[in-house]
């Protein structure tokens, strides 16, 4: 029977090509959408879950996804340091009436990094700055090698930034300093930037000083003076904390720890760890939409199916018949619908998925900081979708073809 | 055991639709013998066609019995109806009925299929006997009509059924061609031995056959 299904699809061959294409154009929409999104937010999660800490403090008012709002005051830091986490001594039932009593251990938290968020325009989009202190970078930087140029040190004393944002100097140009940024190499190669290239922020010069192995989590990095200095801040802010918390604290104590920098604090911690979830939850609105987009195209892909399969079952009621009168069941004739959606779906599906991995390249090529996740599960999800699409696209005209007549149809001879 | 391989009692088919209900066939009681060269005729209208898709299980009768090779099939379901077809019965119609999509060795291998055969040389076989073998990959559109109702015979004997049923197969054909196609008739019958009921206009055709069966206003007339 599967043979009577491919010379049929054959022997309509643009329409047959058409519904192939039409698959193919929903799978693909489907596979890069769910990997632009995804692949965009675990990128970010990932950069950020580099960093050598458990904890990021935010202000409860500030959005991860926009990377804007509140802010901290570094004054914060020494009662942070300060945080001890409790351990309850439970009371003994013989010695219930007793209160508990807490055992105080050791300040829980090791160092605290701030990082001052700026914006600047580089390689035609705009990059988040993370403004650090140059003794943290490390702590960003991790097993990533710089791979051109130097670090920040010395670059970021309270007199160059002074010198720096002395603003007539600036517009007189008669600065000579400028702030010094760190790259990631991804970012170099997008932009073509490299160490000793001149980049603008605002009216202040900026140059890149180093390019960092991809996968820290800012693209962008800077002295944390010299950035507050050019966005106009001379106060000691940050917009996050990563908390790098005692080594000898298990995950659980590691979310006590969370909830007791809440409580006291009374701004926003998470844990590292759990970022890319944080994530998610901020843009679960985007998620919904890029769902609900992939279940549209899909949807109309198949109801393209559908037509195309009505419209055959409908040009070869004679042929159907003649299958009745062989002696072909109904299961068969159904199976025949089917197998012919099924051959559409399947090469759909297959073209959907190879034009994804090429829409992956072309949007990666024009757009290198752009992330298209392709997954290995998200492909067979996708051609699983094309063969249950497949089935249930054949379901209507297969019933279709079982109500027709085969007497009445043969009898028009 | 009976040696008839169809016995008709009291069969009655009524067309019926929302506006209006017509009687086809009244009391039809006919037994045609295993082996047997059966030939119907009648005018248009008189339901003979209509007796073939019934004898055929392409239609159920709205009143009576139909036993085919000693098996009662009015109460059958769909699928056991469309199972015997498929085991006893091959049909040949006035227009072919082939499948323009595939290649005349495809179309016979389909219904070999459909019937749950293992291919092995049977369609080679059925070609041979219609010697049409040089013609197995041509389409139904590449072969002239003469040739296209010998590839139609080749699948309708092609899984030596115990019963055929052909419907005017003379009736689109030229003299020599329909000359052909009767001695195609006559030497399946000889040879294999199967049952043949032909529904025809033709008096020739016809007169080649064991018996003839009159059917006029949708009964059957004794002479």
């Amino acid at each position: 029977m599967f043979v009577l299904a491919v010379s049929n699809l054959i022997h309509k061959k643009v329409r047959s090509l058409l519904s192939v294409l039409a698959v193919a154009i929903a799978i693909t929409l489907l596979l890069v959408l769910v990997g632009l999104s995804h692949g965009t937010l675990n990128e970010v999660s990932q950069r950020m879950q580099s960093v050598e800490a458990e904890i990021v403090v935010r202000d409860r008012h500030f959005d991860l996804g926009s990377m804007s709002g509140g802010k901290l005051w570094e004054k914060e830091i020494p009662h942070l340091l300060d945080i001890k986490l409790d351990e309850q001594t439970k009371p003994s039932p013989a010695d219930s009436s007793k209160t508990s009593t807490a055992n105080i251990s050791p300040p829980a938290i090791e160092r605290v990094i701030p990082v001052f968020l700026g914006r600047m325009k580089l390689a035609g989009l705009s990059q988040n700055v993370f403004g650090v202190y140059p003794e943290d970078f490390p702590c960003f930087a991790g097993p990533r090698r710089l791979l051109e140029g130097v670090l920040f040190k010395d670059m970021d004393s309270p007199e160059s930034a002074v010198k720096l944002f002395d603003t007539e100097a600036a517009q007189s140009d008669q600065s000579t300093d400028y702030i010094p940024l760190i790259i990631d190499q991804r970012l170099s190669r997008a932009s073509g930037l490299h160490v000793g290239d001149s980049a603008d922020f605002g009216v202040i010069p900026a140059r890149i000083v180093g390019v960092v192995e991809t996968g820290v989590a800012g693209r962008v990095f800077a002295p944390i003076n010299m950035l507050r200095g050019a966005n106009g801040i001379s106060a000691r802010t940050a917009h996050l904390f990563f908390i790098k918390a005692q080594k000898s604290l298990n995950t659980d104590q590691l979310q006590q720890l969370c909830e007791k920098i809440q409580q006291t604090t009374h701004r926003s911690a998470i844990l590292v760890a759990n970022y890319s979830q944080v994530l998610r939850d901020n843009f679960r609105n985007l998620t919904i939409f890029v769902n609900l987009v992939s279940v549209i195209a899909l949807v109309i892909c198949f109801l393209f199916i559908v037509v195309t399969i009505h419209t055959s079952v409908l040009e070869r009621s004679r042929e159907i018949a003649i299958l009745h009168s062989l002696g072909a069941s109904r299961s068969l004739i159904l199976m025949q619908t089917i197998h012919e959606s099924l051959i559409i779906c399947s090469l759909g599906t297959l073209l959907g998925i190879v034009c994804a991995f090429g829409a992956r390249w072309l949007i990666q090529t024009l757009q290198p900081l752009m992330t298209v996740q392709m997954r290995f599960s998200w492909l067979l999800i996708a051609a699983v979708i094309g063969l249950v699409g497949g089935i249930l696209s054949a379901l209507y005209p297969g019933y279709l073809a079982l109500r027709h007549d085969p007497v009445e149809t043969l009898s028009f001879e | 055991m009976t040696d008839h391989i169809v016995t008709t009692e009291k069969l009655c088919m009524t067309f019926r639709n929302s506006r209006m209900t017509t009687p086809v066939l009244f009391d039809i009681d006919l037994e045609i013998k295993s082996g047997e060269y059966v030939a119907i005729m009648g005018p248009s209208g008189c339901g003979k066609s209509t007796l073939m898709h019934i004898l055929g299980l392409m239609l159920t009768p709205t009143s009576g019995r139909l036993i085919l090779d000693s098996q009662d099939t009015v109460d059958l379901s769909p699928d056991k109806r469309a199972h015997l077809r498929r085991s006893k019965i091959g049909f040949v119609f006035q227009r072919f009925n082939l499948l323009p999509t595939l290649t005349a060795y495809q179309n016979i291998a389909i219904a070999e299929r459909i019937r749950g055969h293992n291919l092995d040389g049977q369609i080679d076989r059925a070609l041979a006997s219609v010697d049409m073998t040089d013609k197995a990959q041509y389409k139904p559109g590449q072969l002239s009509i003469g040739q296209q109702q010998r590839i139609a015979v080749a699948r309708a004997i092609s899984h030596q059924p115990a019963l055929v049923m052909a419907d005017e197969p003379t009736g689109n054909l030229d003299s020599a061609n329909s000359q052909r196609i009767l001695q195609l008739f006559r030497d399946i019958h000889q040879q294999l031995g199967v049952t043949i009921i032909m529904i025809t206009h033709s008096q020739t055709a016809a007169q080649q056959a064991d018996r003839i069966i009159h059917i006029t206003d949708g009964k059957i007339i004794h002479p």
